[in-house]
């Protein structure tokens, strides 16, 4: 009994609503953004950065920001990202994306196998996307950029020109397969009179295309590879050992231009961990719930200038 | 003759988990540590535990040693070296869920949540419905972002817990967070219903309208937890509600109440800034908001105040 009422002592104490003021105050002005007319607050922009198996955690970013009533007006992605980002623009339930991301594997977007493994190391065939392009298919269909719930953009590398090409228009899947087509496994995707790879070689995170779909307020989801811990063992983990040094270059530079940026710490994520898609999910809920209150102070106090119009506020001088 | 082999057997195959068929064995040498520690006298309790005393324990009694040892000095403040104590029994009784559960505690008071939870889900393999293991991971889901499993681990603990006010209150936060708002109707209900005469219920019924945009009953709830003796965060949440209610006299009266009893109160300045700004005395608002925005401050009311104030400062767009 008295062990019993001790347990009942131990058991974690209640922790009462933050009725602080400051906590309060953030709770009201929170109400007031998620509220406004789109004319009254930035429009936010969600970027989904490459980031090949590890950018699943991006499903897990999307569902805190959701769950919190995160307003998002437009989503845009590179490789993994536009994968992401299209399932969600598109208008996948939650539940539904998570159980997507939950289920990618290495072989899931294209047509490995052991013979075309030999094939593509000793005579240099490169594999085909195919894969990735009906993968998607079976989840968004045949779903154009026009008709996705959220406008919805990314971006490919043009591989003769190094141009980053941003998709807006025409089929989302085809683009999408552009976008994580990585160079020196798969075919260059001939569409449009380009020949295209992965986009995360010129736009790792494409903050600038979120602003040309008009995001003036952008919230960045990071998945970057920690390379500094990789040893690459062969050809192939050289390439992508050399593709990502040359990603984190790149958005060091991007990263300034992001508003927030929430990065789940999956970078010990190597792209063939296919098992560890969960753990990198989880990991991405994690990363977004903790930084939850700070993305929402970034973008209330991004929204007060617009916010003011609303109040009756006149300038003084 | 047959079925004694078979239970001398079992006894010496399992003698971790003999003791559940007979009973743990112990001397009660612990007796006399466990009536000072149930009078509260922490101090007492860790002088009697002497390494001698100790040595001479088993079974239970060491167990509940380890354990009462941990209490009582977590009780002083002394939080590492109950860590350590903690530490050092769920060495020896890597099975026993009091152990790991409070090493788990201590773990996620301290904010190490992600260790916390390796304690609290090894403690749900050893006894599934372990109240306090499951508590613990209802928070700490809470606070990472998995609201359907916070919300699973609270109605496991409920099972046991079903008349702590406390734990239905703390429920029905992720049930708000989940949007779920009939279910945590019904567990408001119950936890007023166990704790009428505690305000938090009644602060938790007015989050829950306000989310469901009905302004007016979240005011009323909020002046049923005033009248229940809520403290001076009820009135400042009333100052701020009712300026988004559109009823600025009343915000300037809570407001003014609470700038009596906590002046230069970020909520309630910015409520009358808010009042100000609606009547057309921008000069007013402005100086209003000068206890917020001095430079030396870096919290979000300061970075707000700071933010409206230059932008009622500017000349306007053309």
């Amino acid at each position: 009994m008295k062990l019993l009422l001790a347990l009942l002592l131990a058991a974690p104490a209640y922790a009462a609503p933050d009725l602080s003021a400051e906590a309060l105050l953030r709770d009201h002005l929170w109400r007031e953004v998620r509220q406004a007319p789109e004319n009254r607050r930035p429009k936010v922009g969600l970027v989904l950065s490459a980031g090949s198996l590890r950018g699943v955690a991006h499903a897990g970013v999307i569902q805190v920001l959701e769950d919190a009533g995160f307003p998002i007006d437009s989503v845009v992605g590179t490789s993994m990202g536009a994968v992401m980002g299209a399932l969600y623009a598109s208008g996948m339930p939650l539940q539904r994306l998570r159980e997507y991301a939950a289920s990618i594997r290495v072989g899931s977007g294209n047509d490995l196998s052991s013979a075309r493994l030999i094939s593509l190391l000793l005579f240099d065939r490169l594999l085909s996307s195919e894969k990735t392009e009906l993968l998607l298919r079976k989840g968004i269909g045949g779903i154009r950029f026009d008709q996705t719930l959220k406008p919805f953009a990314c971006v490919a590398m043009d591989v003769y020109t190094g141009e980053a090409i941003i998709f807006r228009d025409g089929d989302v899947a085809k683009a999408v397969r552009a976008s994580m087509n990585l160079p020196g496994i798969f075919r260059p995707l001939e569409y449009r009179h380009r020949f295209l790879v992965d986009g995360g070689v010129v736009d790792y995170i494409p903050v600038d295309a979120s602003r040309l779909l008009g995001a003036e307020w952008t919230i960045a989801s990071v998945t970057e590879t920690d390379y500094t811990a990789a040893r690459p063992q062969n050809v192939l983990e050289s390439l992508m050992q050399v593709i990502d040094i040359r990603g984190s270059y790149l958005s060091h530079e991007q990263r300034k231009q992001a508003d927030f940026i929430i990065e789940p710490p999956v970078g010990d994520i190597g792209m063939f961990e296919d098992h560890r898609v969960v753990e990198a999910i989880e990991k991405g809920i994690i990363a977004a719930s903790t930084r939850l209150e700070a993305a929402k102070e970034s973008l209330i106090l991004a929204s007060i200038p617009k916010l003011t119009d609303g109040w009756g506020a006149k300038a003084v001088k | 003759m047959k079925s004694a082999l078979l239970l001398s057997l079992l006894f010496l195959a399992s003698p971790a988990r003999a003791w559940r068929l007979w009973g743990e064995p112990s001397d009660k040498k612990i007796r006399p540590v466990q009536t000072l520690s149930d009078a509260h006298k922490p101090a007492e309790v860790i002088a009697a535990l002497t390494p001698d005393f100790l040595q001479t324990l088993r079974g239970t009694d060491l167990r509940q040693a380890y354990v009462l040892m941990g209490d009582s000095l977590d009780l002083l403040g002394r939080v590492d070296e109950a860590l350590g104590v903690y530490q050092l029994g769920v060495k020896l009784f890597p099975k026993n869920v009091d152990l790991l559960t409070r090493q788990g505690d201590l773990l996620h008071s301290a904010g190490l949540d992600e260790q916390a939870r390796v304690f609290y889900l090894k403690a749900i393999v050893y006894e599934p419905k372990h109240f306090g293991a499951h508590l613990g991971l209802a928070e700490i889901d809470r606070r990472f972002g998995f609201l359907d499993r916070s919300a699973s681990h609270y109605e496991t603990a409920l099972e046991t817990l079903d008349g702590r006010a406390d734990v239905w209150r703390s429920y029905v936060e992720t049930l708000l967070a989940q949007r779920s708002w009939a279910t945590a109707g019904l567990a408001i209900e119950r936890a007023i219903a166990l704790d009428p005469n505690n305000p938090e219920g009644h602060i938790l019924t007015a989050f829950a309208r306000r989310a469901q945009g009905d302004l007016t009953g979240a005011l009323a709830a909020l002046d049923a937890a005033l009248a229940h003796g809520a403290d001076i965060g009820a009135r400042r949440a009333k100052a701020l509600w009712l300026v988004e209610a559109g009823r600025p006299g009343e915000a300037l009266v809570e407001a003014a109440l609470v700038l009596k009893e906590s002046p230069g109160d970020a909520a309630a300045l910015w409520a009358r800034t808010r009042v100000e700004l609606a009547r057309g005395q921008t000069a007013d608002a402005v100086l209003e908001l000068s206890p917020l925005t001095a430079p030396t401050r870096i919290d979000f009311s300061a970075r707000a105040a700071r933010s409206l104030r230059n932008t009622l400062s500017s000349p306007p767009k053309k």
